[in-house]
């Protein structure tokens, strides 16, 4: 569905993705993983072409010369120079890192912001689906976003994610900051959205060891190469992985 | 209770110069100097349609609005998205090209006093034993009802809520599909738009002068400092308060000082709370 060969990705002379090649089928659960600077975000925004928006953006304040190489093949059609709100409207739908809510508007108001693409009667389909998946944002409804916990910031980013009406959501580290529990329910609630929206998930973690229950494939990143990939049960028996990414 | 009437009077003119001013700059972080000269353009081209074409008065203006929007859209589309983002290129261009249609018009010819639009109702009322214009009341009543819609439109509409996701966090808008160059064109066309209602209420309360495109961005910016630049409800607030203070002064002080009111504030505000009174420009505070 997804399809990435020769991912660079340079910000001036450093090179924060190399050669990242990758492969995310319907319906599957895809993980990256790496410590911090692994490359882990900006593959990210290199997929949903946000690594364009802010090649433009550094480019006209006189910034850092960012250089993007690489193919990306979204169902068979190539992403090359596609802005990043075509991509949406195509359905790769980034869920940022740090949540990124809109702190100064409502729960429902995000979500409504987040429907923006979608017709009146999907988003109103969808905002019932985001109710039953996360039933606490329906209780905040009227709530301010900047007063909510972490968790359910992380909740309402993914619910409004989901409004833009993603065939492929990708979430950018959701657990980052998060309690164990809360960490817990997020996944349990991945793994609900996968099953019956029937959508892609690409999801990146520093820790692999919440997220690798529910993940098909994986990919692990170390300083914007990806050093190893396979199914869930290869990375599983893998005992360097095990030593280096899960604390086993 | 004169003060109280012309006090709101006042203010609410103040907020109607400002709205726009204050919505493109909260939309797209654009300030945009050019908005006093599209305000008095505006009334220049109602003018020109209904003394030269003869066009009917209430289809002028509409075609004044509709010009000024497309010209303020024009203007970003063609100049200032170029420089989106580096403020200060942004203030220079726009104050350019704010010269280039003032100083464009006094060299047309559009000069003097001799240039004025008649009032929507002739006449005048008493409220409480005081005297008021007819068109007065009109321009509190059209001015509360405009922010009212502006209100709902932010609120409950689809590109109104997608212009107000834009405005608190451009890139996050953008991953939700949300295209940030065209909702900055359509900011600065609504913005012009308000300048152009702007002007269609409260021309005809006096000459259209070229002079008075400054006036009206000293204004503008002096409310959207005061009130908190980037904030709308702040920025209503601070029409109040200036609106009244303006109106305090000229009866207590004198006429002539009425001007002073605004750029005082803007010291006095930028002295005790930079960021304005419901400003979220924090970066500036710790600065300062």
């Amino acid at each position: 569905m997804l399809e990435a060969s020769g991912m660079m990705v340079f910000y001036e002379n450093m090179l924060a993705l190399n050669n990242i090649s990758m492969n995310c089928e319907s319906d599957q659960i895809v993980g990256v993983f790496g410590a911090n600077s692994a490359g882990k975000s900006t593959l990210m925004y290199a997929l949903s072409g946000i690594i364009l928006d802010i090649k433009k953006k550094e480019l006209m304040a006189g910034g850092e010369r960012i250089t993007v190489a690489g193919d990306v093949l979204f169902d068979g059609k190539a992403l090359t120079g596609v802005k990043p709100s075509k991509r949406a409207k195509m359905g790769i739908v980034l869920c940022p890192e740090r949540r990124r809510i809109f702190k100064e508007s409502t729960v429902l108001e995000n979500l409504k912001i987040g429907g923006y693409l979608a017709s009146p009667a999907k988003a109103r389909d969808t905002l019932e689906f985001v109710f039953s998946v996360f039933p606490v944002l329906d209780k905040l409804k009227k709530r301010i976003g900047g007063f909510l916990s972490g968790g359910e910031q992380q909740m309402l980013a993914i619910g409004r994610a989901l409004m833009a009406q993603p065939k492929i959501l990708l979430l950018d580290e959701p657990l980052l900051g998060l309690s164990p529990l809360m960490q817990a329910m997020l996944i349990r609630s991945t793994r609900d959205i996968r099953d019956q929206k029937k959508i892609s998930i690409i999801i990146t973690e520093q820790y692999a060891r919440p997220v690798l229950p529910i993940v098909d494939y994986a990919y692990v990143l170390e300083n914007g190469s990806a050093v190893l990939e396979g199914t869930r049960n290869d990375l599983m028996d893998n005992p360097d992985v095990r030593a280096a990414y899960f604390g086993i | 209770m004169e003060i109280l009437i012309y006090g709101t009077i006042n203010s609410v003119a103040l907020a109607l110069y400002a709205l726009g001013f204050a919505m493109v700059y909260g939309v797209s972080r654009l300030p945009n100097f050019a908005h006093g000269a599209l305000y008095v353009l505006s009334g220049f081209i109602t003018w020109t349609v209904l003394n030269t074409l003869g066009l009917n008065y209430f289809l002028s203006i509409l075609v004044s609005f509709a010009a000024t929007a497309i010209i303020g859209a024009l203007i970003y589309q063609f100049v200032l998205i170029r420089i989106r983002g580096m403020e200060i290129s942004e203030i220079i261009a726009s104050y350019a090209i704010a010269l280039a249609i003032l100083e464009g018009m006094r060299w047309a010819g559009f000069k003097g006093m001799n240039y004025t639009l008649p009032v929507f109702i002739e006449g005048s009322t008493t409220i409480a034993g005081v005297t008021v214009d007819v068109h007065r009341l009109i321009v509190v009543a059209a001015g509360t009802a405009l922010f009212g819609l502006l209100w709902v439109f932010t609120r409950y509409t689809r590109i109104g809520l997608a212009l107000r996701g834009m405005a608190q966090d451009e890139r996050a808008a953008l991953m939700l599909g949300i295209d940030s160059d065209v909702m900055a064109v359509v900011a600065m066309g609504m913005g012009s738009l308000m300048a152009a209602m702007a002007a269609a209420l409260l021309l005809p309360l006096g000459n259209i002068v070229v002079e008075s495109g400054y006036n009206v961005l000293i204004l503008a910016i002096a409310v959207c400092i005061v009130g908190g630049i980037g904030s709308w409800g702040g920025a209503v607030l601070a029409a109040f308060i200036i609106g009244f203070a303006q109106i305090l002064t000229v009866v207590f002080i004198g006429p002539h000082f009425q001007q002073v009111v605004a750029l005082f504030a803007i010291i006095i505000t930028l002295i005790l709370k930079p960021s304005g009174l419901f400003g979220q420009q924090k970066e500036l505070e710790e600065r300062v």
